[in-house]
């Protein structure tokens, strides 16, 4: 595993990104911190919730970050082949929505699951087919999907699928169906979050070591390259696309099958997490294994802005605008190499 | 020693990614010469002309242009000293009359109308004696005739340095004949004009003095008439080449790929290839001869199953492969050498990945999985048999140099032992020693019996290389018959759709 990750990507590569990942996380809490300071919070305590606040229950914090996991290959998949999959939200809920009726009709744990995850393929091959077929841009299709997509699934769930006993709830997936919580060593751990973990292996493995990948990939960064090659760029986007659904499918089963076991009437649960997918994939370089640690960290900074609205008092604005901070610290580095290039002139010439 | 136009004394250029194009370069033309600049692709000469225009800013050095030191923050600065620059690309509106886009440049600059504009342009194009319609749209001219307009626009802000980069590389060999007419009249008007090229015989013919660079160093200024094509061209690679590639008779053998009355469209669905007809046999080099964009690319494509063909039939080694998806009809024994890199490879993928890209069926192995190791084998294979300087085998193309990425994309071809080569201006864009290599390898894999369609806007490439010459235009083959049997006159002629006898 060591051996391919080497080859796929450079060691050092892998290293100049751990350096540089750091470098910014600091750079970026240290502003966080001045601003606090300046709209009159204690900085020292703020910044201890916003980045420590997630950590205390871990489970939650690994369990948040496997819906953006999936939601974050669900838009990185795409992207690859060169498509905008903003549709990562339509999708997951989509995906939630159909394996809860799944879990609900047939108990059946494995076939719910699928079921999530085949109909946010069958969403994003939808989405893709308009785009290669008839053209119709798949940033418009996406966005109209979505709010689409969520109002069918509030109508469905306070409708028909309603809990008679808790009327803002959907009927409880029954326990058969349920992915359970294990114990490591002391610690409780939603069972969702390494079978996610597998995933991410799984897609790692598409990406980089089947045709698929390769062809993705390959039409991607030149599709007239991957025409005269023989590839089909038009088949890439379509798989891409669905790959991406299917994977923001799974997102959506994992949230209903895994953690809520419900979905309630406002979509609470879900909503947004789609998109943050968008931010964990460009900040995890658009890789699986970066993924992992992205949707770590992101997740870590909603819990901890989070806890420190309910600690200090702070407006939720103030959370999200340090989060924001901290993440825009993230594109540092690409400052810091024009400087180092520029440093690397000056010394050349004398 | 008369007085100088351009006087540039230690210019470096670093690129923010550390490559250094230019170390400490020092460049003077004097006014009123014709100034060659000769070098290979990759010595720095674009990038010392587009820092004189200000368009890049030097990492050191300084510039007096008329013994005044300047210092340029963009073109406009450079364009208001006098100097104007016309690239390889030209920068006019396709839509547009010439005459409205000599007023779009010059509105830029100034406040003119349109009939001002006009009465300038008709007294320049009166003094000069360049041959330009004004009211026509620049869509249906020739490029020769574009140049000109490019020229004319730089004449009307009042150039008194002009630059061409590469002037003659998209022109007819008739309108390369136009072109320094126009060059001479302009010396004689005491403008000066520095020309840009890596062609010996053009520097040799129109320019007064010559600054040789290499590798981003000057390693010569001379009087041209003081120095032989042969000087030039040690100067330029820093050895002396074989201008005459030795070769073997050809031994034709069967006839390996047949094509019938081929018809074939262009991307905007007019007719690009019109009842193209010849035979290809084995161990001999085809030769297609012909402008840009005579149905050259539209051929090559649907040979390659990459374009659909209309009517007709190609045949390889009796079988139709008329429409065939391209990895058959590669898989069946054609490859196809595009004319350009940014097709034939992926610059952000490693070696690897290119070298297999168009085979890429071979390394699957069971389920679709990639073999990395089979291809990790084939890649050190090509690498070893075509010396390509890579720092590894998982290194992103981009960082290979021209020459080498070309080697990867024949290479990667040629050595799976295909029946047909089909290659599109294979040496385009490289230097004289990588351009040499691929010769030869042509003409080796030739006398081992490969059939080659060797396309080619390059003269001298078709004539060193070909066993027949077939000449395109607009779409038909206008004669074919033996390289002996041309003229580079007739070939010209040819090339321009006069029919001679």
């Amino acid at each position: 595993m060591i051996k391919s990750l080497i080859r796929g990507w450079r060691f050092s590569e892998y290293l100049t990104v751990a350096i540089e990942v750091s470098g910014s996380i600091a750079a970026g809490v240290g502003i966080a911190a001045l601003m606090l300071y300046l709209l009159g919070f204690d900085p020292g305590r703020g910044m201890a919730l916003l980045l420590g606040g997630g950590l205390t229950d871990p489970d939650y914090l690994l369990s948040r970050a496997t819906f953006i996991m999936m939601t974050g290959l669900a838009f990185s998949i795409p992207l690859l082949a060169g498509l905008f999959n903003i549709g990562g939200e339509g999708q997951m809920y989509l995906g939630g929505l159909v394996s809860l009726l799944t879990a609900i009709y047939t108990g059946n744990l494995l076939l719910a699951l699928l079921a999530g995850g085949i109909a946010g393929f069958a969403l994003g091959l939808l989405i893709a087919s308009l785009r290669v077929c008839r053209g119709v841009n798949e940033v418009i299709t996406a966005i109209m999907l979505n709010w689409t997509l969520y109002y069918i699934t509030i109508y469905l769930i306070t409708n028909t699928f309603y809990d008679p006993l808790a009327p803002h709830e959907s009927i409880k997936v029954p326990p058969q169906a349920r992915f359970g919580i294990m114990m490591l060593g002391g610690f409780k751990l939603h069972v969702i979050f390494p079978i996610a973990l597998i995933l991410i292996g799984l897609s790692y493995y598409i990406l980089y070591h089947t045709r698929l990948g390769f062809e993705i990939r390959a039409s991607g960064l030149s599709p007239k390259a991957a025409k005269y090659a023989g590839l089909n760029p038009k088949k890439a986007m379509l798989y891409s696309m669905g790959l991406g659904g299917f994977f923001a499918g799974l997102g959506g089963a994992f949230n209903v099958l895994g953690f809520t076991y419900y979905i309630d009437t406002l979509l609470t649960t879900m909503f947004g997490m789609g998109f943050d997918g968008i931010g964990v994939a460009l900040m995890g370089r658009n890789h699986p294994i970066g993924i992992v640690f992205s949707s770590i960290f992101f997740s870590m900074l909603i819990l901890g802005g989070q806890s420190m609205q309910m600690e200090l008092n702070a407006p939720k604005e103030v959370a999200d605008a340090l989060s924001g901070i901290i993440i825009i610290a993230l594109a540092l580095p690409q400052a810091y190499r024009m400087v180092i290039s520029y440093i690397r002139t000056k010394r050349m010439i004398g | 020693m008369s007085e100088l136009a351009i006087e540039m004394k230690g210019i470096w250029k670093v690129y923010p990614d550390g490559t250094v194009a230019l170390r400490g370069v020092d460049f003077t033309v004097r006014k009123g010469e014709i100034h060659g600049l000769l070098g290979e692709n990759g010595a720095g000469k674009t990038t010392l002309m587009r820092i004189l225009y200000g368009e890049i800013k030097p990492s050191k050095g300084t510039i007096r242009v008329f013994g005044k030191k300047v210092s340029f923050r963009g073109p406009w600065d450079a364009i208001r000293e006098g100097i104007g620059m016309v690239y390889q690309h030209f920068s006019l509106v396709p839509s547009f009359t010439v005459l409205e886009n000599l007023f779009l440049s010059l509105s830029t600059l100034e406040k003119v109308t349109m009939s001002e504009v006009r009465r300038r342009a008709e007294k320049i194009i009166e003094t000069v004696g360049l041959k330009v319609p004004l009211d026509a749209k620049v869509e249906d001219l020739a490029v020769g005739v574009q140049q000109r307009v490019e020229i004319l626009k730089t004449l009307m802000r009042n150039a008194k340095i002009l630059i061409l980069d590469e002037p003659t590389s998209v022109l007819t060999p008739v309108e390369v004949e136009e072109l320094f007419k126009t060059l001479r009249k302009l010396k004689d008007l005491g403008i000066t004009v520095v020309f840009i090229s890596h062609k010996l015989k053009e520097i040799k013919r129109i320019t007064d003095r010559v600054t040789v660079l290499r590798k981003g160093k000057v390693v010569g200024v001379a009087e041209t008439k003081d120095v032989t094509e042969v000087d030039l061209a040690r100067m330029m690679v820093g050895r002396e080449v074989v201008f005459e590639l030795k070769k073997r008779e050809a031994k034709p053998g069967e006839v390996v790929l047949l094509v019938k009355d081929l018809w074939v469209k262009d991307d905007r669905g007019l007719d690009a290839v019109k009842g193209i007809s010849f035979e290809l046999r084995r161990g001999e080099i085809l030769g297609i001869a012909g402008v840009q964009g005579n149905g050259q690319r539209e051929l090559a494509e649907a040979l390659a199953g990459l374009r659909p063909v209309v009517k007709g039939r190609v045949i390889l080694e009796g079988e139709d492969i008329t429409n065939l998806p391209p990895y058959l009809i590669y898989r069946k024994g054609l490859s196809y050498i595009p004319d350009s890199r940014s097709v034939g490879l992926i610059l952000e993928l490693n070696v690897i990945s290119n070298s297999i890209l168009t085979r890429l069926k071979s390394f699957l192995g069971r389920s679709g999985r990639i073999l990395w190791g089979k291809a990790r084998e084939f890649t050190s294979s090509v690498i070893k048999k075509f010396n390509v300087i890579t720092e590894s085998l998982t290194t992103p193309m981009k960082y290979l140099s021209g020459g080498n990425q070309q080697k990867v994309m024949v290479g990667r071809e040629v050595i799976v032992r295909p029946k047909v080569i089909i290659a599109s201006e294979p040496t385009h864009g490289l230097d004289v020693s990588a351009t040499e290599y691929i010769r030869r390898l042509l003409i080796n894999l030739r006398d081992e019996g490969v059939a080659i369609l060797l396309i080619s806007t390059d003269l001298d490439e078709i004539l060193q290389l070909s066993d027949r010459i077939a000449v395109i235009y607009e779409g038909k083959i206008m004669a074919v018959g033996k390289p002996e049997e041309f003229t580079l006159e007739k070939l010209g002629l040819l090339m321009g759709g006069v029919k001679v006898d």
